[in-house]
């Protein structure tokens, strides 16, 4: 066929796209994949050394830190459930009840627009064992409260996840009163003449239509729960001790301060994997869709 | 000299072939309507001849010029869509001179071009508004105005009243069809309405299931359709297409239909008919003679009985019994009250209007 | 029928002949608003605290009293914040990093709107053969992990020499939004009507003018969301600013993370909540005033993707 400028026009404009999404994605995913089976230490060198490929990963699984921070995660992925079920209630009832309803969405959502940076750093401050929440409960007669989650490693993730919650839920609202709003009014004016009451129409009808929302928002929540870092940061940079570590927090300081490049190529492996495992039910899902509609 | 040729065209998304080895020559100066149902590869063709479309195989030329591996804007066509695809956020004449986008042309001619389409479709007053201001027939004479200013010989109109209410269809309808007289341009215009086709029409392309069942000009495929699906699909209320038998002796054929003998030995058969061959009769509704009264040359007489009867204001179709199925004859609604469910009428049908064709071919006799 | 047109005659004037008592508002009603304002209260209440904090001299901050209000007010931290407060040994405040950020914003605004509106133009609505292939490795890298690729990353950077600087980062920033932006410019632009793109086709032709013409005039809606979207996310991010910045050039949330967290003595929680807040002010006041399309931004991508 002949050559067609209409043609090359669109492609030639796609070209920046497709050399960032070559070099800056699909390349770099396979240099720290290799790199992550070498002895690179503060600089990359590319020999494998074939009798103990896997060193780099044998040496993160006895890693103290690193199981800490796998921990840290599904701890923090268990917790920040909470900021769905949250915003799922939050969504109900507004969408229930529609006096205020652009107010409550309003506050229910500003922690989003804030940083994960300022949601830790006002939140490390309530949690201030003696000018915080836990000095005012204190100063009331409440001294059997403890609010100083922070200071204490069994309690320290906790605090992230509460944090977390405030800043998500949100979030989480919005997606699921959009979900709400999609359901056809005649669903409701349906179950209003048949007389459902309330709790069955929301546990065997809405629940179940909605149950694609809910799953986006669980993947992005885990995603999110993934990607976690920001947040740890500014709360407790870590501490105390390895108590709040997570993979992504992990992986920088293997290369910031460890400056070993393959250790931390291979945390950043495993994250990338734990994200492939997040993505397989949807992926599943997606086909069992298509399956279902062909046959 | 042919317009626009079709050479060979194959079309085919995958394994499904949408139009198959088609052949359709136009000339200049005509109104082709492009006719049949929905998927039948009329949007299709017309989007290759647009350039839209690649073809899979076949030539396509416009002029003595081959198109097939051109550009849409290259082609010398000017097309207008069904939702008349208006710029939104562009006035009028911002439409209508982005329509000249591909064209270098001065300033002073654009201008010109622009006064002479917004005068001859009288949307003058319109051309600082945007489209959304605009009534659904003022966008669609908008869209044709989109393509008349580009002056070029062939026009493409892809079901461009289908957005339109009854009554401003039939205004656009004239309106067209005053336009192709004026600019005496030539039209390549798709449709699934009939009624469109037949009043417009300089000659028709029947199409079903990417194939043409017949090509020519409205009276011959209302008057002479090629075969069973041209018959059934032009005429409201459509053909009664009834299977029978032939039986030939001499120079007399009879053809048998639920019992009933129908005089075929004048029909102008294509081929000699043969004794037993099965065929479908055609009878059209509107054929058939007035209750009661013989018409010249009877192909037959039936006494049926009524099985209901509808009104449409102007038009009236009683539904009769015949053999296991119905047939509709169309009926005058003053004379609507002869028609009584359960009565029996006697009417009779004009050997000349009988349409014959063959049971297996689906070809005409 | 006529029965009916006559008493409704009759009654234009009158008093209506079965007046309805109004409704008082029900039981459930009242225990979801109670439900929902102690929760806006659980939302508000960092709010409240930083904000009052920010104001309250170190002195009163050390009674302990997190809810009191500040007495005497001062705007001291404030200034201390913007323009002295120490992170690490420098002591220059937020100020720097302001403009930093500020600096960031608008180059990689435009190099991200740019880049990923013409991508997915092409990507909707032009016929390229591997289109579907790309969009689902744009997908996928939309959701990558950013530590996967960040030691590539930093060492492509140095190479090219923008390892540090302003632009390095406004860079970075563009190019790893672009993905994810991409798929948002393309699904809305999947909602033009074919009919308008084959009429532009038979018009111009021309992929720009197309583009300029017709696609851009008729996508105002998500080149503010999307515009809205970036400033929040950019101006918010810290682990790129915290990665590709060098000594200078941080951005404001590295420098306040700095502020806060390399305290050295006693900590200056009022500074503190003045930094965050003078941090959060910019995203806070789009979220007020565009909450409609930060809403759109937000749920535009977990809805359609």
């Amino acid at each position: 066929m002949a050559l067609r400028w209409s043609r090359m026009s669109p492609q030639f404009a796609l070209t920046p796209a497709v050399v960032i999404t070559l070099v800056a994605f699909v390349g770099s995913i396979v240099w720290t994949i290799y790199v992550s089976f070498t002895t690179s230490k503060a600089f990359a060198t590319y020999g494998i050394d074939f009798a103990d490929w896997a060193r780099q990963y044998e040496r993160l699984f006895k890693d103290k830190g690193w199981t800490i921070a796998l921990k840290n995660m599904l701890v923090l992925g268990v917790g920040s459930f909470l900021a769905i079920v949250f915003g799922f209630i939050l969504a109900a009832m507004i969408d229930r009840e529609k006096r205020g309803e652009g107010f409550f969405r309003t506050v229910f959502l500003y922690p989003l627009a804030v940083s994960l940076i300022v949601t830790g750093v006002a939140w490390r401050w309530m949690f201030n064992p003696s000018f915080g929440l836990q000095g005012a409960l204190h100063s009331i007669g409440l001294t059997w409260i403890s609010f100083d989650w922070l200071s204490k490693p069994e309690t320290a993730m906790y605090g992230i996840i509460l944090a977390s919650v405030w800043q998500g839920a949100g979030f989480y609202m919005a997606l699921m009163l959009s979900g709400l709003k999609s359901i056809n009014t005649e669903i409701w004016s349906a179950a209003r003449l048949d007389g459902v009451s309330f709790w069955r129409l929301y546990a065997e009808i809405i629940i179940p239509m909605m149950k694609f929302t809910f799953l986006t928002c669980a993947i992005l929540l885990s995603l999110g729960v993934v990607k976690a870092y920001d947040i740890v940061v500014a709360m407790t940079n870590g501490g105390p001790g390895q108590a709040t570590w997570v993979p992504g927090y992990f992986t920088i300081n293997a290369y910031w301060v460890k400056s070993n490049l393959a250790y931390a190529s291979a945390a950043a492996v495993l994250m990338l994997v734990i994200t492939g495992l997040i993505f397989l039910p949807l992926v599943l899902l997606t086909a069992w869709r298509e399956r279902s509609r062909t046959a | 000299m042919p317009r626009v040729i079709f050479e060979d065209i194959i079309k085919s998304y995958g394994k499904l072939t949408v139009l198959k080895n088609l052949d359709l020559a136009i000339n200049d100066g005509e109104f082709l309507v492009l006719l049949g149902p929905s998927g039948c590869g009329k949007t299709t063709l017309l989007n290759l001849l647009a350039g839209l479309l690649d073809v899979t195989a076949g030539r396509i030329m416009i002029g003595d010029r081959d198109v097939t591996d051109l550009d849409p804007k290259d082609r010398g066509l000017a097309m207008v869509f069904q939702s008349y695809a208006l710029y939104p956020t562009k006035t009028v004449r911002g439409n209508l001179k982005f329509g000249l986008a591909a064209h270098k042309l001065e300033k002073a001619e654009i201008e010109q071009r622009i006064s002479w389409a917004a005068k001859l479709l009288q949307i003058e007053p319109l051309l600082d508004r945007k489209p959304a201001q605009l009534s659904g027939g003022q966008r669609q004479r908008v869209a044709i105005g989109r393509a008349l200013v580009k002056k070029v010989g062939v026009f493409l109109f892809d079901e461009p009243l289908s957005n339109l209410d009854a009554k401003l269809r039939t205004e656009m309808r004239l309106e067209i069809k005053k336009l192709h007289d004026e600019l005496k341009s030539t039209i390549v215009y798709v449709t699934h309405d009939q009624i469109e086709a037949m009043t417009m029409a300089t000659r028709i392309a029947v199409m079903d299931a990417g194939v043409i069942q017949q090509f020519g000009t409205p009276d011959e495929i209302y008057g002479r359709p090629a075969n069973l699906f041209v018959a059934g699909f032009i005429g409201s209320p459509a053909m009664n297409l009834r299977p029978a038998t032939l039986s030939v002796s001499g120079s007399t054929v009879a053809a048998r239909a639920a019992g009933v003998d129908l005089d075929v030995s004048r029909y102008g058969f294509t081929t000699p008919p043969r004794d037993g061959q099965s065929v479908v009769i055609g009878l059209r509704p509107e054929h058939f003679g007035e209750p009661d009264a013989a018409v010249a040359d009877p192909a037959g007489n039936f006494s049926l009985p009524v099985q209901y009867s509808e009104k449409t204001g102007s038009d009236a179709t009683a539904y009769l019994k015949f053999g296991d199925g119905l047939i509709a004859t169309r009926v005058d609604p003053e004379q609507i009250g002869r028609f009584k469910q359960g009565d029996t009428v006697n009417i009779s049908f004009p050997q000349g209007k009988l349409h014959v064709f063959d049971a297996q071919s689906g070809r005409r006799l | 029928m006529s029965m009916v047109m006559q008493s409704g005659e009759a009654l234009v004037d009158s008093a209506p002949r079965f007046p309805r008592k109004r409704k008082g508002i029900s039981g459930r009603s009242i225990a979801i608003l109670v439900f929902l304002s102690i929760c806006a209260a659980f939302f508000m209440v960092p709010l409240y605290v930083i904000i009052t904090t920010s104001f309250k001299t170190m002195e009163q901050i050390r009674e302990g009293a997190i809810f009191s209000l500040p007495s005497p007010i001062t705007i001291e931290p404030w200034i201390n914040a913007w323009d002295n407060a120490c992170s690490g040994i420098r002591c220059e405040g937020l100020k720097v990093g302001f403009w930093n950020s500020v600096a960031i914003l608008l180059p990689s605004l435009a190099l991200s709107m740019i880049l990923s509106s013409v991508t997915g133009y092409a990507l909707a609505l032009w016929n390229v053969r591997w289109a579907g292939t790309f969009l689902f490795v744009l997908f996928i890298c939309a959701f990558v992990p950013f530590q996967i690729i960040m030691i590539p990353l930093i060492i492509l950077s140095s190479g090219l020499k923008v390892y540090g600087t302003i632009w390095g980062i406004a860079i970075i920033h563009a190019v790893l939004s672009m993905p994810f932006l991409t798929l948002v410019f393309r699904n809305y632009y999947k909602g033009i009507p074919q009919e308008i793109m084959s009429a532009a086709m038979m018009d111009s032709g021309s992929f720009w003018r197309i583009f300029g013409e017709i696609i851009v005039p008729m996508s105002g809606n998500i080149f503010i969301v999307v515009l809205i979207l970036q400033v929040t996310s950019i101006w918010n991010d810290f682990l790129l600013g915290l990665t590709f910045g060098g000594l200078g050039t941080q951005p404001m949330s590295v420098v306040l993370a700095n502020v806060v967290i390399t305290t050295t003595g006693e900590a200056a929680y009022n500074e503190n909540m003045a930094a965050a807040l003078l941090t959060a002010i910019p995203p806070l006041v789009i979220y007020f005033v565009l909450g409609k399309f930060f809403v759109q931004g937000i749920t535009a991508g977990a809805i359609k993707g």
